[in-house]
């Protein structure tokens, strides 16, 4: 008896570390893929469907330049998930802060993913967990998963169309978390009020924000003033 | 054509249960200069502000230029300039930026010209753009009276014009009442607490105590110029009693105190008595005429 | 004799000292709103936005003119009445005690005309605030700050207008305040009709309004029937013009009850200044 679950404990390692194994591959040939892009301008229509918030799509323009300079150029005000941009970049260029281990398949929008579960080595680290759907045969993010002890949990839908080539998506859908939100009394000041809004309707608990990205200007350089505030 | 300007007819007026002004009914002709005389708290003010439409009586009625105040007081009040009680002036505005108010709703078209003539009219040339803030209470008078007149006005009314002028300042104010009346065929009410200005200038006049009207009449009549009251100094009062009962029955004696006698005389027996008193060797210190017309103010408003 | 007595009540208004106080506190205390925020507004900002800042980042000029004058008229909504009362309120007892009432009295100008001319004058008054202020907070802002969408906390959440959908409602919301300080007005020259000093309507205007603000405030049921009535509720309304979708019927609403407040107080005037014995 003992013998074999000694026995099944040794497969499940050695399971463990090829699927660790694989894992670190999957990862090394997104990380590979998505260095091929130096820098990328794209225009972008943000649409934000968030309890509490009341906002018209706004338009802006984002900037990227290796290795780690962003930018969101709004034309007018757009409200943006906290996290999620930049977050697997960064997580994945620092290969000795995490473990990673395939932990399964799924299929996502006709594409059948590994999912790749990304765990912080350290204790105090923000991230508490990453989970990547990555498609291995296009080395691309079809789904990711972030959970942060400051933000909660942000949830990432990629959708790739004429950029697929490197790695960069037409449309992301972000749903974030929104439990948290609370309106500063005494700020707020709607003097006397006297049309009564529904207090028992049930406020949901995410939102949503969806990016439409186009036109994009792949690797034409872009210069470093464009990130200074 | 109707010479009665000002009609008032049983005018009544309370404040609460304060009868200020009860039952006063008197007539205002054309060139009158009629005089309103009572003690402060009489009911002058509020009887003008009745006439004026400050104040809504609460029975009677008022009629001027022959129509009621109460239905046709624009077209009255185009033809009457007043000035109740103190002129109060915009003091922060110039004297001339006040008359352009005050003219503007007067229902006349005065110029500028106009209120340049006027303010040298009553004697403020080139204090025209100086603010009222800085006008003494005689510099006031005249811009009230400049207010009163700007819109050639038939109907004066004046309440206690002379109120805090010098000496000159008020007989500046009689000589322009005078010759608006004798000149200019206007016809003015005046009210006054000095019996003395009514005396000079008017030509009628009415009585009011605790808000009933005494007595109304010509003042020449009401007064009977021919008497006068006149008080004597002798060294012998009983022996000059003695020698007016009996030769000069007339003469009334009104009081006898130490050796004055205060007596009520035609003035043409005077030069008589004089010479029977020195023929009946009574020794005289002085004589001299008293203010008849304050005599005759306090007679009928102790009786 | 309207308009007469109305020029002559412009250049009353014109002349007196007072009438710059409330322009020049305007200018004053926007300017020190604006300088504040120049400073410091971000931490404003972040103040109220910081529930959502959890998982959510703003990008863009989010302290621009637009919100810069909103945060102006919200924070002076108490104190632009007082500088309206301040003027419109010694428009006849400041005349009662001044005793240039009787002069004005006897001349041939109804006293309806005399009362209505006062009541115009004060709303003309009224205007020149409320536009000043609009200038100083919108049009300053914008000069300080730049333009840009304008973000709206409300008490049901966070609302954000975009720029070319602004400057419609900045006028209506403008006109709305207006006819609310209109309101004011009309109430301080009612309480005028009924004193002899300066101070008293001034002072009862702003009673009022801070009682009837209180009962407004106050989240107790037995005021529930009378305070949509109370026209410091609808005092607010103006910032109707700042959600979305736009509360058309609560804005006319608001509308219908400031203009019924504003005919109550003229009537009232009218009745009790036509009556009224003048012994001042």
């Amino acid at each position: 008896m003992i013998k074999h679950i000694f026995i099944l404990a040794g497969i499940c390692l050695l399971s463990f570390n090829g699927l660790a194994q694989d894992a670190t591959q999957t990862l090394n040939d997104l990380i590979a893929k998505m260095n091929s892009v130096k820098d990328y301008s794209v225009d972008a229509v943000i649409t934000s469907d968030i309890p509490m918030v009341k906002i018209l799509p706004t338009k802006a323009t984002i900037y990227f330049k290796q290795k780690d300079k962003f930018k969101i150029d709004a034309k007018g005000i757009a409200i943006l998930p906290k996290q999620g941009f930049t977050d697997i970049s960064k997580l994945l260029a620092q290969k000795d802060s995490y473990t990673a281990v395939i932990m399964g398949n799924e299929t996502i929008s006709n594409v059948k993913t590994d999912i790749v579960s990304v765990f912080p080595v350290s204790d105090t680290s923000d991230l508490v967990l990453a989970k990547l759907w990555i498609d291995p045969l296009q080395d691309m993010v079809m789904k990711s998963q972030i959970t942060t002890r400051s933000s909660g949990t942000v949830t990432i839908l990629y959708t790739y169309g004429s950029q697929a080539k490197w790695g960069l998506p037409d449309k992301l859908v972000f749903t974030v978390d929104v439990k948290k939100f609370k309106i500063p009394k005494g700020v707020a000041t709607d003097i006397n009020k006297t049309s009564t809004k529904d207090q028992t309707k049930a406020v949901a608990k995410t939102g949503e924000i969806r990016i439409d990205l186009s036109n994009y200007k792949v690797n034409l350089g872009i210069k470093d003033e464009i990130f200074k505030k | 054509m109707d010479d009665k300007i000002i009609e008032v007819n049983k005018l009544s007026k309370y404040f609460g249960t304060f009868e200020a002004v009860k039952d006063v009914s008197f007539t205002v002709n054309k060139g009158d200069v009629f005089g309103f005389h009572g003690a402060n708290g009489a009911g002058k003010s509020t009887t003008i502000r009745c006439i004026l439409s400050l104040i809504t009586p609460n029975n009677g009625d008022v009629k001027i230029f022959g129509e009621s105040i109460s239905t046709n007081r624009f077209e009255i009040l185009k033809r009457v300039g007043s000035i109740i009680e103190k002129p109060d002036f915009y003091k922060y505005l110039s004297a001339e930026r006040n008359l352009e108010i005050f003219a503007r709703i007067s229902g006349s078209d005065s110029t500028k010209k106009d209120i340049y003539k006027m303010l040298d009219f009553v004697g403020l040339n080139g204090r025209e753009k100086d603010k009222v803030a800085g006008f003494s209470h005689g510099m006031k008078q005249r811009l009230g009276i400049a207010q009163t007149l700007l819109h050639n006005p038939d109907l004066i009314i004046l309440d206690e014009p002379t109120t805090g002028l010098d000496p000159q300042g008020i007989i500046d104010i009689r000589n322009l009442i005078l010759e608006l009346k004798n000149q200019h065929n206007k016809t003015v009410l005046l009210s006054s607490h000095q019996l003395s200005e009514i005396e000079i200038i008017a030509n009628r006049m009415l009585i009011i105590n605790k808000g009933k009207s005494i007595i109304e009449g010509e003042v020449s009549k009401l007064l009977n110029a021919e008497e006068l009251i006149v008080n004597i100094e002798v060294d012998n009062p009983e022996k000059c009693v003695l020698l007016i009962s009996e030769h000069f029955p007339a003469i009334h004696i009104q009081e006898i105190k130490n050796n004055q006698l205060l007596i009520a005389t035609d003035k043409n027996v005077i030069p008589d008595l004089t010479k029977a008193l020195v023929a009946g060797e009574i020794q005289i210190f002085a004589i001299e005429s008293k203010r008849k017309l304050e005599d005759f103010f306090i007679k009928i408003i102790s009786n | 004799m309207l308009l007469k007595s109305t020029y002559n009540e412009f250049i009353k208004i014109a002349a007196k000292p007072r009438s710059y106080l409330g322009l020049g506190a305007i200018t004053i205390l926007v300017g020190v709103i604006l300088f504040a925020l120049k400073a410091d507004g971000m931490s404003f900002i972040e103040f109220v936005t910081s529930s959502f800042e959890q998982t959510l980042s703003f990008e863009g000029n989010i302290l621009n003119g637009n919100l810069v004058a909103f945060i102006i008229l919200q924070m002076l909504v108490i104190h632009i009445p007082l500088l309206v009362a301040l003027v419109t309120g010694d428009l006849v007892s400041g005349e009662a005690a001044m005793g240039t009432i009787r002069m004005l009295a006897t001349k041939p100008i109804s006293r309806t005309s005399l009362l209505l001319s006062k009541f115009i004058a004060g709303g003309a008054y009224t205007l020149l605030i409320v536009v000043w202020l609009g200038i100083m907070a919108v049009v300053v802002g914008k000069f300080l700050f730049g333009s840009g969408d304008l973000m709206v906390l409300n008490s049901d959440g966070l609302v954000i207008l975009q720029e070319a959908d602004i400057n419609w409602r900045y006028f209506g919301g403008f006109t709305v305040a207006f006819l609310a300080m209109l309101t004011v007005s009309s109430l301080s020259i009612c309480l005028s009709c009924f004193s002899d000093n300066s101070i008293g309507p001034i002072v009862t205007t702003m009673a009022i309004i801070i009682l009837f603000i209180i009962i407004g405030t106050l989240d107790v049921s037995i005021f529930d029937n009378v305070r949509p009535f109370l026209f410091t509720t609808h005092m607010a309304a103006w910032r109707s013009f700042f959600e979305d979708p736009l509360p058309v019927a609560d804005i006319r609403n608001s509308i219908v009850i400031l203009l019924i407040h504003n005919l109550v107080f003229v009537f009232i005037s009218l009745y009790k200044f036509n009556r009224k014995d003048i012994t001042s």
